[in-house]
């Protein structure tokens, strides 16, 4: 019985250990290449180099200005996660909690707009924001910031996900704070929201991942080279004929940073957050 | 208490985000009014690769001073996908706010946007006259007699080969040139045997050489309208099909994934040869070590076709000028002192990023006229560039890429043995329905 057990347990930690090696294995290569030049990593060599301090030195002398593109990356990141918080909080609570019939036809209809694939809205998104130049909100328009951020300010996944969560928080709770003569607003801040901790701290990992890497529609919206986001600058970087893959790296490894700290601070809240529990 | 460090928390997250959104305001405000408006003064190029086409831009901005232009420019490095998206994305959506002056475009995509957007590029027939670049470069930038791009680089076609090792398997310079493809297959077992080496590296999933090999012939994927998908009875096709398959079967192939491993396999000097384009020169030279080993003939030619010559192009690229957003006189007056005539700039470009120009006039000049001991002190761009004005002109029409992507497993089947005929009709239909 116990050689048994035995058995299983090694087989187990065997496929533990080659998967873990197998999603360690980029990570590592992406470390080792920041040492090394184009030759040396294309030739696939997995040992250390010297040429850490040169490829640094190439990444931030790169006329591409990766320091620029890394604050600008990071107010887009913070401004988008920051709001899409307070919004799709606020509408999730509130489709749980003032259920009426409309309602629920407004909500069943906002996850289908998850079904539609973005690029399908780019053009006519484009559109839009490119219509906006010449009138008063100008401001709002094509290479702003303002159009890279509004769009991805809440999106159906982020409400479903709050109300999900609101699902699980307990309407006794609403009845006596009502009772206790809390205003309808005052209940969500006071009491939805330290409760729901978990739930905010999941949801802004997940958002601040989603607009830091986000790609395509910066891409099309922003124009001037000095209002570029990290990914655009990483990928104008590869494109060329004898990229500097070294630089790259570098490039790449600083890039990681900030999601994998914020995932690291909230990586307990995260995992409950997911789970829907609703312990403050 | 927690609670209290939570509504904290809060008015800290609100305060930080009340203070950005001013700072994005402020500083999109900034610079909306210098980089958007219509009637601006600076004009705006993209391209893609920092170490290749960017540089280029710079030269010609140094030359045009010189000439005393009197626009200001500004160019942007972006991958090429992703300029194709930007142009895509806001040409389809009706408008042109956003995009540059000037744009760089590969010949294999041109057509397609010619097409597609006819009102959206400035006509540059008055700057870009066709007797003064290699001919073939013609085909690709003209619609209904206009001209729209000035033509940049040349994608001619070289064979670049190891010295040394042609030596070793009993073969001279002079057994090197005005090759067929059969000759070099033997050339290439005869390399094999006695270095043990790869004659060259190829990428299956990459059809560049069959494409050499088409246009050596004069033929393309589509007939000459550009639209036409010809395919099923392409000798040329057929024919560069099967040079391939034979050329996998000699066991004369180092194969290679990717781009990178080809460039790898090149530096680590694992294969005695790389028939491809003449923009792959400073790639070579990256390996420093291999100085004074390698040599470019003539590309090879087909043996079983007459049309066939020993000259082809891969790659190459044009500029073009975009007419909604505005200064078209401006940027015309740019490209028209610099790409679209300056021997000298041609010339300069040669020595600073080692691109072959399709102007020409360049000959003359002095980097034309060097030998470089990279290549055994050959006279390399002096023939590339009379190889480019014999590529035989080819319509790549708007599809080249689409084909393309049909055609890669059709291929592979006709590699694993498959009869080439029913794989090649197979390919037609399939091509078809994804052109239409």
């Amino acid at each position: 019985m116990r050689a048994k057990r035995t058995a299983l347990n090694t087989v187990k930690y065997l496929i533990l250990i080659i998967l873990s090696i197998v999603s360690v294995f980029p990570f590592f290569f992406m470390i080792v290449g920041m040492t090394n030049n184009s030759v040396a990593i294309t030739g696939g060599s997995l040992h250390f180099g010297s040429l850490l301090a040169d490829n640094f030195k190439h990444l931030f002398a790169s006329e591409l200005d990766f320091v620029g593109s890394l604050k600008n990356s990071a107010i887009i990141a913070v401004v988008t996660t920051a709001v899409a918080l307070c919004l799709s909080s606020l509408a999730g609570y509130g489709f749980e909690i003032y259920k009426t019939r409309r309602s629920e036809n407004i909500f069943n209809f906002l996850l289908l707009s998850m079904m539609v694939p973005f690029a399908a809205l780019m053009i006519p998104l484009y559109r839009m924001f490119s219509k906006l130049s010449g009138t008063p909100f100008q401001i709002f328009g094509v290479n702003s910031f303002y159009a890279v951020i509004i769009p991805t300010m809440t999106t159906a996944f982020l409400i479903f996900f709050f109300r999900q969560n609101a699902k699980s928080f307990p309407k006794e709770l609403v009845e006596s704070a009502r009772l206790d003569g809390l205003s309808e607003f005052q209940i969500f801040t006071h009491i939805y929201m330290p409760v729901s901790k978990n739930a905010y701290s999941a949801a802004a990992i997940i958002t601040f991942m989603t607009s830091w890497n986000n790609y395509l529609w910066p891409l099309v919206v922003l124009q001037s080279p000095e209002k570029r986001t990290v990914p655009l600058v990483l990928s104008a970087m590869g494109a060329s004929y004898t990229p500097d893959y070294g630089m790259m790296m570098c490039g790449i490894v600083l890039s990681t940073i900030p999601t994998a700290l914020l995932f690291f601070f909230m990586q307990k809240n995260f995992v409950q957050g997911m789970l829907g529990s609703v312990k403050g | 208490m927690k609670k209290f460090r939570f509504k904290r928390l809060l008015l800290a997250a609100a305060a930080v985000t009340a203070t950005v959104l001013l700072a994005a305001c402020s500083s999109s405000k900034g610079s909306s009014s210098s980089s958007t408006s219509k009637d601006n003064k600076t004009l705006t190029v993209w391209c893609w690769d920092e170490t290749y086409n960017t540089p280029a831009v710079k030269d010609a901005i140094k030359q045009y001073k010189k000439e005393n232009g009197k626009q200001k420019v500004k160019v942007v490095t972006m991958a090429q996908d992703d300029i194709v998206q930007k142009l895509n994305t806001v040409l389809s959506s009706g408008g042109s706010k956003g995009l540059p002056n000037i744009v760089l475009i590969e010949d294999y995509r041109i057509q397609s946007y010619l097409k597609a957007y006819p009102d959206a590029f400035a006509d540059l027939s008055s700057i870009s006259k066709k007797g003064n670049f290699s001919s073939y470069k013609s085909a690709v930038n003209t619609v209904d007699g206009k001209t729209y791009g000035v033509p940049f680089d040349s994608g001619v076609a070289g064979l670049f080969y190891r010295t040394d090792l042609i030596k070793q398997a009993g073969y001279t310079d002079a057994d090197m040139q005005n090759l067929t493809w059969d000759k070099y297959i033997e050339i290439g077992k005869q390399v094999k045997a006695k270095t043990g080496k790869a004659m060259l590296s190829l990428d299956p999933s990459d059809l560049g050489l069959i494409r050499i090999m088409m246009q050596s012939a004069g033929s393309w994927y589509t007939k000459s309208d550009g639209k036409t998908v010809n395919i099923q009875n392409n000798t040329a096709l057929k024919q560069s099909i099967s040079l391939y398959k034979q050329m996998m079967d000699a066991g004369i192939v180092e194969k290679v994934s990717g781009w990178d491993a080809g460039v790898a396999a090149v530096q680590k000097g694992q294969v005695a040869s790389a028939p491809t384009g003449a923009w792959y020169s400073s790639t070579i030279q990256g390996a420093k070590d291999q100085s004074g080993k390698w040599k470019i003939a003539q590309i090879p030619r087909i043996s079983e076709n007459s049309k066939s010559v020993n000259a082809s192009s891969i790659g190459g690229g044009g500029w073009y000028v975009i007419k909604g957003v505005g200064n078209v006189a401006g940027a015309k007056d740019f490209l028209g002192k610099t790409f679209a005539s300056s021997p000298a700039l041609i010339d300069q470009l040669a020595k600073d990023i080692g691109a072959v120009g399709t102007l020409k006039d360049a000959k003359s000049g002095a980097n034309y006229k060097a030998a470089y001991p990279f290549y055994s002190n050959q006279k390399v761009f002096e023939d590339l560039l009379s190889w480019s004005n014999k590529v035989p002109e080819v319509n790549y029409g708007s599809s080249t890429y689409q084909i393309e992507d049909v055609m890669k497993d059709p291929v592979q089947s006709i590699l694993k043995g498959q009869n080439i005929n029913t794989v090649l009709k197979n390919a037609q239909a399939q091509a078809e329905s994804a052109v239409q």
